[in-house]
Parts: C-alpha cells; sequence; structure tokens
C-alpha cells in the first residue's frame, strides 16, 4: 500500500491586525494617562455644577485642604464630623490654624516675606459638609495671612 | 574575457515578531494599570481680603447682594431669599436666584457691573452642596445656544459664619 507523503506545514498566523490593535491601544493609553501629581483625595465627595471649569492657567502656588467624612464602603459616613484629609492623618477642621500657620512660614521662606498672600487655598469639600465649617476654616485661613480662596467642584457636562 | 557572473539568490529576511509583542503587551498592561480615571474639576474663586468679612465699609459704591440661605435640621435647604425676597428651595430655586441675579445685573454696558458684589449668608449646618449651587447661580450661567459661560457676578463672598446658639 502506498501513502501519500505530505509536507509538514507549519500554520503561522497573520500577526498584523493584532499588532495594529495593540499599538492602537497603546495610543490611547498614553493620551488618557496623566501622570501629573495631583493633591486630590479620592475620599472627598465633591459637589457638581455646570459652572465649574478648570483654571486656563495652571497655578503654582497653591495649597490644596481636603475636606471630608470617615465613609465606609458603601459610602455611608461613619463619623458625622468632617476632617481635613492630609494623607493618613484626619485634623479636625477648627484646630487647622496652627498647620496654616506653619504654611505661611513654608511660603514665606519659599516666595519672600508676603509671599503667602499670592498663594490661592484650593478647597475641595464634600458635598455634604456644613458651610459653617467651610467659613470658619475661611476666617482661620485669613487669620494666617491667606487672602485668596478657590471653591472646587466636579464639571457637571449636560 | 570572461566575466564571472556569481549567483546571488534572493532571501527573504523575516522580522522576529515575538520579542516585539512581548515588549508591546508589557508597555500595555503598564498603560492600563497606571490609567486613573479622575473627573474633570472646575472651581469658583471668592476674593474675600482680610478685614472685610465683617465688616460693612461705608466707601463701598453698592450694597452687596444678600443671598440668604435657611436650612432644615438635617442641612437641606429650607429657604433662599434674596434682598429679603424668597425664592423657594425647589430644583428651581436657584434657577430663580439666577435670574434674579441677571435682572439686577442688567445688560453688559452697564459700568456698574464690575462693582457688583453678593454675600452668601448661610446657615451654619446647610450642606456645602447649596452653598456651591448658590455661588454657581450669581457668578453666571451657560448660554444652550453656544455653551459658552456667561458671566454676571465676578465678586462673591460669605458673610461671617452663623453658629448656632448653645
Amino acid at each position: 500500500m502506498r501513502y501519500k507523503q505530505h509536507e509538514s506545514t507549519v500554520i503561522e498566523p497573520d500577526m498584523t491586525p493584532m499588532i495594529d490593535i495593540v499599538f492602537q491601544l497603546i495610543a490611547f493609553f498614553m493620551m488618557v494617562t496623566s501622570f501629573e501629581q495631583t493633591q486630590a483625595d479620592e475620599r472627598v465627595k465633591l459637589p457638581s455644577d455646570q459652572l465649574a471649569r478648570p483654571p486656563v492657567v495652571a497655578r503654582d502656588k497653591v495649597l490644596v485642604i481636603n475636606i471630608g467624612f470617615n465613609r465606609d464602603k458603601k459610602g455611608e459616613k461613619t463619623d458625622p464630623d468632617p476632617y481635613i484629609f492630609e494623607g493618613d492623618t484626619k485634623i479636625p477642621i477648627l484646630e487647622y490654624g496652627k498647620r496654616l500657620r506653619e504654611e505661611k512660614r513654608v511660603a514665606e521662606a519659599l516666595y519672600g516675606p508676603g509671599g503667602h498672600k499670592d498663594m490661592i487655598m484650593e478647597i475641595r469639600a464634600d458635598s455634604e459638609t456644613p458651610t459653617g465649617l467651610i467659613q470658619d476654616l475661611i476666617k482661620l485661613c485669613q487669620e494666617s495671612g491667606f487672602e485668596k480662596f478657590s471653591l472646587r467642584a466636579k464639571q457637571l457636562i449636560r | 574575457m570572461r566575466i564571472r557572473k556569481s549567483r546571488i539568490s534572493a532571501t527573504k529576511i523575516e522580522a522576529q515578531m515575538a520579542p516585539m509583542i512581548d515588549v508591546v503587551f508589557q508597555l500595555l498592561i503598564f498603560f492600563m494599570l497606571t490609567l486613573k480615571i479622575i473627573p474633570i474639576e472646575g472651581d469658583f474663586n471668592i476674593n474675600m481680603p482680610i478685614g472685610q468679612q465683617a465688616t460693612e465699609s461705608p466707601d463701598v459704591p453698592m450694597p452687596p447682594i444678600k443671598v440668604r440661605m435657611i436650612a432644615n435640621e438635617d442641612g437641606t435647604l429650607a429657604e433662599i431669599q434674596m434682598n429679603q425676597r424668597e425664592l423657594g428651595n425647589d430644583h428651581l430655586a436657584f434657577d430663580r436666584l439666577n435670574a434674579e441675579i441677571g435682572s439686577l445685573v442688567g445688560n453688559r454696558d452697564n459700568p456698574f457691573v464690575k462693582e457688583i458684589e453678593v454675600e452668601i449668608d448661610a446657615d451654619y449646618n446647610l450642606h456645602y452642596r447649596y452653598s456651591i449651587a448658590a455661588v454657581s447661580a450669581c457668578t453666571g450661567y451657560v448660554s444652550p445656544q453656544t455653551g459658552q459661560v456667561i458671566r454676571y457676578v465676578e465678586k462673591v463672598k460669605f458673610a461671617p459664619p452663623r453658629r448656632p446658639e448653645e
């Protein structure tokens, strides 16, 4: 009996479409990835508003103050009092004056005497924070010599 | 003379795809893992120079427009008033406030437009989102036709905090 001899064939898949797609994906992720160091705290649930637009010119002298609540995984408040978050440290709002005085000293060392007056206090507060506490915080900032404030909100796109 | 012709055989060089694909996948995984989706944030500027929070200087040419916000016990909005006029507390209250501010600011040729100041006087326990909504309503509105922001009042400030009586 005679057998027909077949040539051994290695099937090489066409890689071109896959590489095309993968490059497209890399380009997309490169475009959307931002390595900018943000001081935003994810625990803060900002209010949203249509008019909240990002500043046209990036600010250089900014002190970001994150105010939020302790929340569980479901987002429920575990503590009724809001705190200022600085990494893992939680500072009650009315006790932030000492920290602000330190910031003033640092600003004066960096930018010269009176340099703290150009600093913008960027307040990122949770939408359920009592307004009175924000006003108290503004007052504490004023007592330390800071005069410019910016209230952060999420941009609401309709 | 006899010219010797060397026979050069045409060979097809196949590029090694495997290392490139390895690196490309590594890059893809790196970018996927480092991707952090952050919502776009904007801000409202408020200027509160020292010493002007609690006092009303007689040198100010125009008194500020007073926006009073009264809160319920749970921090939700009970009432908005503008210059003693009640504007309600429903979802259209801030639109009414915006319309009232718009009618006060008037046309853009008004030379006092830049002098107009709004003072927000909110109850201590009022949720911050209502204050932001009031600041936004006083600042301007987004034109539905062009999507551009039409500015009303540049100067917005807060009144001294109303601490709850103990």
